[in-house]
């Protein structure tokens, strides 16, 4: 620890509004409420696009039938991005893919209007290279998107700073004292400076998963994708972290979140969308008209599996499974 | 209980412990060395060397110590090759200890989850910054307690180098035997030098192990 630290905390804490990744100088605001828009009105049509994916298509070598075929959508600059769906639709993979941990057999991913990664469907499925992931992106491409796991993936030999300055100072070449500050700034926005010398071990899930989205902002990523970060948690941890999450999004942070807290995505989501078996079955740029009267029946069909209802003795098998209560 | 007898020999299995311990040192030093040689090759799939270092290890840890070291002392030199006991000991050591380590080693490395790789990927780590940062670190703390188990294994085996008539401990206590039919003294004499030499290395391995876990820290 170096001298003036309480000092830098304090800096810290003043100054968090301008330490969104996206450089927003916007103060912090008070948590959102869940299904309420976003003050600022986030602009649509017109704005360019942090990601865009065009037709893509990824298959495992040897599988009859790709695991993602012809997905194509864009996620604009500050928007909320949602994916949901069934186990197995698709979803992490999805993820995955453009973080440029799995190789694409077709389409393309494009960051900031420059593809980073792109599948030839004429050349069929490529064989991996050993265990190895594609391993064609560029260092500073990959320090440009951030990702959360589901698992808890801070390394355990560091400690919860440590964890975090990493690779701002090995991989971005930063100095050691500039990373902790920032780190510093970061885990007070999390609530977790106090814990800054502790092992992760020592952590509870929902700190664990909060210093993971540290590790992940302090390279200033342009976009953040959050792979089901609640997922293995107790429930009274998900929400410590929905909330950061929630924060994230009110500085205008691009995010790509797949989630099966529908009370959650309702709430954060600008844009929606459902994958099953591999493809795009309805997407949306109203989450709560998705979640009240969605367009297609399979989603309609989805959203009824987070309701619970009774059978009751009038109307026998007369299943009012609204679609307009999932919102669980 | 010859108290007497007991005291006035001590002496010959102090020398003797020199012995064991000297064999042993070098056979664990090199063993560890032939281990991290093999894990490496076994986890990195190398062509030719891969499969090479599996028949080593399968060679080397199902045939018995005592008939390496019947190769080393007394096959070896018909085909001219002629070494010393002591040589013929610790080579011996550190080919039986070499497929131990490498499979403790092993065992280490792929303990290591593969979201970790995927983590630092992710973050930017080039892959010998994620092998030096993330990997290594967290194979060393799954590996220990089957190093530290290896390395007590070790010791104790080099009992076995008396059978080439290399004067250690367990060699000493057959002479003392022989001589002057103590047996019970002689054996309980052996027994206190070998919990001598290996209390410590135990100690020590169970602090290695506790700095090292990262899992229950």
């Amino acid at each position: 620890m170096t001298d003036g630290q309480e000092n830098r905390l304090e800096a810290g804490r003043e100054s968090a509004g301008t330490l969104g990744p996206t450089g927003s100088a916007r103060s912090m605001e008070p948590l959102r409420s869940s299904g309420t828009t976003d003050p600022e009105g986030r602009t649509g049509v017109g704005q360019r696009s942090v990601l865009e994916v065009e037709h893509l298509v990824k298959q495992y070598p040897g599988a009859d039938v790709p695991v993602l075929n012809d997905i194509s959508f864009r996620i604009p600059k500050g928007k909320v991005f949602v994916v949901l769906g069934p186990s197995g639709s698709g979803k992490s993979t999805l993820l995955r893919t453009i973080a440029g941990l799995e190789p694409i057999q077709g389409g393309r991913i494009l960051l900031d209007g420059r593809t980073v990664e792109s599948g030839d469907a004429s050349k069929g499925v490529r064989a991996p290279r050993g265990n190895r992931v594609s391993g064609t992106r560029s260092t500073d491409l990959r320090t440009r998107i951030g990702m959360v796991f589901q698992s808890y993936d801070l390394f355990p030999n560091k400690t919860v700073l440590d964890n975090v300055t990493m690779a701002p100072v090995l991989v971005q070449k930063r100095s050691r004292d500039e990373a902790r500050k920032e780190a510093l700034e970061l885990l007070d926005r999390v609530g977790l400076a106090d814990r800054k010398d502790a092992w992760p071990n020592e952590l509870s899930g929902g700190q664990r998963q909060r210093v993971a989205i540290c590790r992940a902002l302090i390279l200033h990523p342009e976009i953040m994708l959050f792979d089901e970060v609640t997922a293995a948690l107790d429930p009274e941890m998900v929400r410590e972290v929905l909330q950061v999450i929630l924060e994230l999004a009110d500085q205008g942070l691009t995010m790509m979140i797949v989630t099966h807290e529908m009370a959650f995505a309702r709430g954060i989501a600008d844009h929606i969308v459902l994958l099953d078996r591999g493809s795009l079955v309805e997407e949306s740029d109203d989450p709560e008209r998705f979640f009240t009267d969605p367009a297609t029946e399979r989603a309609r069909q989805f959203l009824s599996t987070f309701t619970y209802e009774r059978r009751r003795g009038d109307g026998v098998g007369e299943q009012a499974h609204q679609a307009g209560q999932g919102n669980v | 209980m010859n108290w007497s007898f007991m005291a006035q020999n001590a002496h010959f299995f102090v020398n003797a412990a020199y012995v064991t311990v000297f064999i042993s040192f070098f056979g664990v030093v090199f063993a560890i060395l032939i281990g991290v040689v093999c894990a490496a090759l076994e986890v990195s799939h190398v062509p030719i060397l891969s499969p090479v270092t599996r028949g080593y290890i399968e060679l080397s840890r199902n045939t018995p110590l005592l008939v390496q070291l019947y190769f080393l002392y007394f096959g070896l030199p018909k085909l001219g090759i002629s070494w010393s006991a002591q040589t013929c000991a610790v080579v011996g050591l550190a080919f039986l200890g070499g497929s131990y380590m490498a499979e403790a080693m092993r065992g280490g490395l792929e303990a290591v989850p593969r979201i970790q790789r995927e983590s630092a990927r992710v973050l930017g780590f080039s892959p010998r910054q994620t092998l030096t940062h993330i990997i290594l670190p967290q194979a060393l703390s799954s590996a220990i307690p089957g190093v530290v188990a290896n390395v007590i294994f070790l010791v104790k085996e080099s009992s076995v180098v008396s059978a080439i008539a290399l004067a250690d401990v367990m060699y000493v206590t057959k002479d003392l035997m022989g001589i002057s039919y103590d047996t019970y003294e002689s054996l309980a004499l052996l027994i206190i030098t070998y919990l001598i030499i290996l209390l410590p290395i135990s100690v020590i391995g169970t602090v290695l192990e506790r700095r090292f876990d990262y899992a229950r820290r």
